[in-house]
């Protein structure tokens, strides 16, 4: 398979509350996503995997680090160049209603997208349009209506639609179903997954949800603190994590049966996650790791490969 | 459903009426419970399934500008609260019930430190003094867990986490040691590390204070670890209730089975597609003649449109357990879910 995007040692920083002081959201990031591939990013609040996705599509500007799309480094693109990127990779944003148009129909959000993309006749807009609606699963009746007078879950299909106007390589998904009821993210999935599977499109999925993730995503990142700390292919990561991290991430989910969540052994972390104006020393993750050791403290550990396709970063996994 | 207690809270036929500037709603349809004295009812459903109108109207909890009208019987600690005026109802409001909102931020007084905030629960409910209140404050944010309590007590709400903001919530609820504890949705604005340790202090805390929790979610796994009995509302009705294990591993109604469904299985193909509901649920503006989830079931019968089938106990189910769901349909249920 072909590499659309690489990602080499991305760092995005942000000034600290205290006067000179940075703060690295992401820290030497490095990710590969191929042609077609549905990539997941997990991790908690405040991990830095949104500032990631942001970063790779131009909404933060990076420190340090290159984004390679098709093989050009972005940051040597200009003018329309930069444009016709911009094209290539498109955002969909967790909250539909606070990125559509209130005063905009349907129709006219689809049809600005059309016509960006260089669609200038109406009836071809129109025809285009219908046909988007159909693939998210909306009736054409749509169209005419407003933002408001959809529900969130008609809302996310419309801003997957309107992202799809422009014929986009690569989605990048930061949580889209994560204000919706259950009943209903399972229909916004199934169109993330039809549109990988039938038309080919690549998609990094940013998400919380690590059971979601799982049967949606060929391979998964977990990132604490501006670093991933865990990546491999996400059925084995899921059921055999190898990063402290991931294990407690996966141990505080609850489990639906209530015969086995009251009998299970869970690992509880202790405290919250540190401040990224101030990360620890040596490993990140070592404050509130269980089988944290001396040398932790002084030694960071970098990402190396525990098995076949695992990348870990930590001394004892 | 089931103790030898009388039960702190009992709802009877609560059926509530909203009236917005704009529409009449019915959020919430003859639902009835009870809760006794250190146990948990957990009430699920998605947005829009009234479960957290039907906990806040009756105290008197909505935003301003919504009036609303509240039917049926509500017995706390023997005394009805529907009715009620507003000036006995504060007495009952932080004293007898204490609530945990979903979003801390805009529950806690911004312009206020969390000391003072806790503080003044306890000086209004339990008549202590100002220092005497101050003292309670930081007993109670040691309770909760919140390290460094006494400089803690001094900062703003904006100075803490996400999780300390809930754990200083949690702290003003139960500060004049109210018997019965609201939770709504209490965790899901937290991650699941920081979610994990809210869930063991609720445990601790009615362990500890003997208190009744209702616990509002839609979160099944929640569910599963916290509570005794459940209560499944889909569009302001009750579609099944009883024992938590015989709901969740044995459930009668088509949309319990639905939503545990929905819970992506970690046994699936990677790719594969996921369970869920077709279409929406109803607004609430209709009052559908029939079943309200008669549009979305796979079990649905004529019968299911034409006339709302009644709450009644199931076939050879564990004490308690009642479903909205005719039984033939009900059985045909426990069999896909099994």
């Amino acid at each position: 398979m072909k590499v659309i995007l690489q990602v080499e040692k991305l760092t995005t920083t942000f000034a600290g509350t205290v006067p000179g002081t940075r703060i690295r959201a992401c820290d030497g990031i490095d990710l590969v996503i191929h042609e077609g591939e549905f990539i997941g990013l997990v991790g908690e609040s405040g991990c830095g995997k949104s500032t990631l996705g942001r970063t790779i599509v131009g909404l933060e500007k990076p420190s340090a680090g290159r984004v390679v799309f098709d093989g050009v480094d972005l940051a040597t693109l200009r003018g329309a160049e930069l444009r016709s990127f911009r094209r290539a990779i498109q955002y969909i944003f967790q909250d539909p209603y606070a990125t559509l148009n209130p005063r905009q129909t349907i129709g006219e959000a689809l049809w600005e997208g059309l016509s960006i993309f260089g669609i200038a006749d109406q009836s071809e807009r129109t025809r285009r349009a219908r046909k988007l609606l159909d693939l998210v699963g909306l009736q054409k009746d749509a169209e005419t209506r407003y933002p408001r007078e959809l529900s969130g879950g008609q809302r996310q299909r419309v801003s997957i639609a309107r992202a799809l106007t422009v014929e986009p390589k690569l989605l990048i998904c930061d949580e889209p179903v994560s204000a919706l009821d259950l009943s209903i993210r399972a229909q916004i999935m199934n169109v993330f997954l039809n549109l990988q599977q039938e038309l080919g499109m690549a998609c990094l999925f940013i998400a919380h949800d690590l059971a979601l993730v799982r049967q949606a995503a060929h391979r998964t990142l977990v990132m604490y603190l501006g670093r991933i700390v865990e990546a491999g292919e996400s059925d084995s990561l899921y059921h055999f994590p190898a990063h402290p991290y991931t294990k407690a991430l996966l141990s505080a989910v609850p489990n639906p049966d209530p015969r086995v969540e009251r009998t299970r052994q869970r690992i509880v972390l202790e405290g919250e996650l540190p401040s990224p104006a101030n990360p620890p020393s040596g490993c990140r993750f070592r404050t509130r790791c269980p089988i944290s050791k001396a040398d932790c403290a002084i030694n960071d550990p970098a990402l190396h490969s525990s098995s076949a396709d695992r990348v870990v970063a930590c001394h004892y996994a | 459903m089931s103790s030898a207690l009388a039960p702190l809270i009992s709802a009877r036929d609560v059926s509530i009426t909203l009236f917005t500037p704009t529409a009449t709603v019915f959020p919430v349809d003859k639902v009835s419970y009870s809760v006794s004295a250190g146990r948990t009812l957990a009430i699920v459903g998605e947005s829009g399934s009234g479960k957290t109108v039907l906990n806040l109207a009756p105290l008197g909890l909505m935003p301003a500008g919504v009036a609303c009208d509240v039917t049926g019987s509500i017995k706390l600690n023997g005394r009805e609260i529907v009715g009620l005026p507003e000036g006995e109802m504060q007495a009952v409001r932080g004293r007898e019930v204490g609530v945990i909102f979903q979003d801390p931020l805009s529950a806690l007084n911004p312009m206020r430190r969390i000391g003072t905030q806790i503080a003044e629960v306890s000086e209004h409910h339990a008549d202590l003094t100002a220092r005497a209140a101050t003292a309670h404050a930081l007993d109670l944010m040691r309770l909760v867990g919140i390290p460094d309590a006494s400089e803690r007590l001094r900062q703003f709400p904006h100075e803490l986490s996400g999780g300390m903001r809930q754990r200083a919530m949690i702290a003003i609820a139960i500060a004049a040691e109210p018997k019965l504890l609201i939770a709504d949705e209490p965790t899901t604005a937290l991650d699941v590390t920081i979610q994990a340790q809210i869930l063991d202090l609720l445990k601790d805390l009615q362990r500890r204070l003997g208190m009744g929790i209702i616990l509002i979610t839609h979160d099944i796994g929640v569910v599963a670890g916290m509570a005794d009995d459940v209560l499944v509302m889909y569009a302001g009705r009750m579609a099944e209730v009883g024992n938590v294990e015989a709901v969740l591993t044995a459930p009668r109604h088509p949309y319990t089975q639905a939503l545990l469904n929905s819970i992506p299985d970690p046994a699936s193909r990677v790719g594969s597609r996921f369970n869920g509901l077709p279409s929406a649920p109803p607004d609430l503006g209709s009052r559908p003649k029939g079943c309200p989830f008669a549009p979305r079931c796979e079990f649905a019968m004529d019968t299911c449109r034409s006339a709302r089938p009644p709450l009644a106990l199931v076939k050879d189910g564990s004490a308690g357990h009642m479903s909205a769901c005719p039984p033939k349909l009900g059985q045909a249920v426990l069999r896909a879910a099994s």
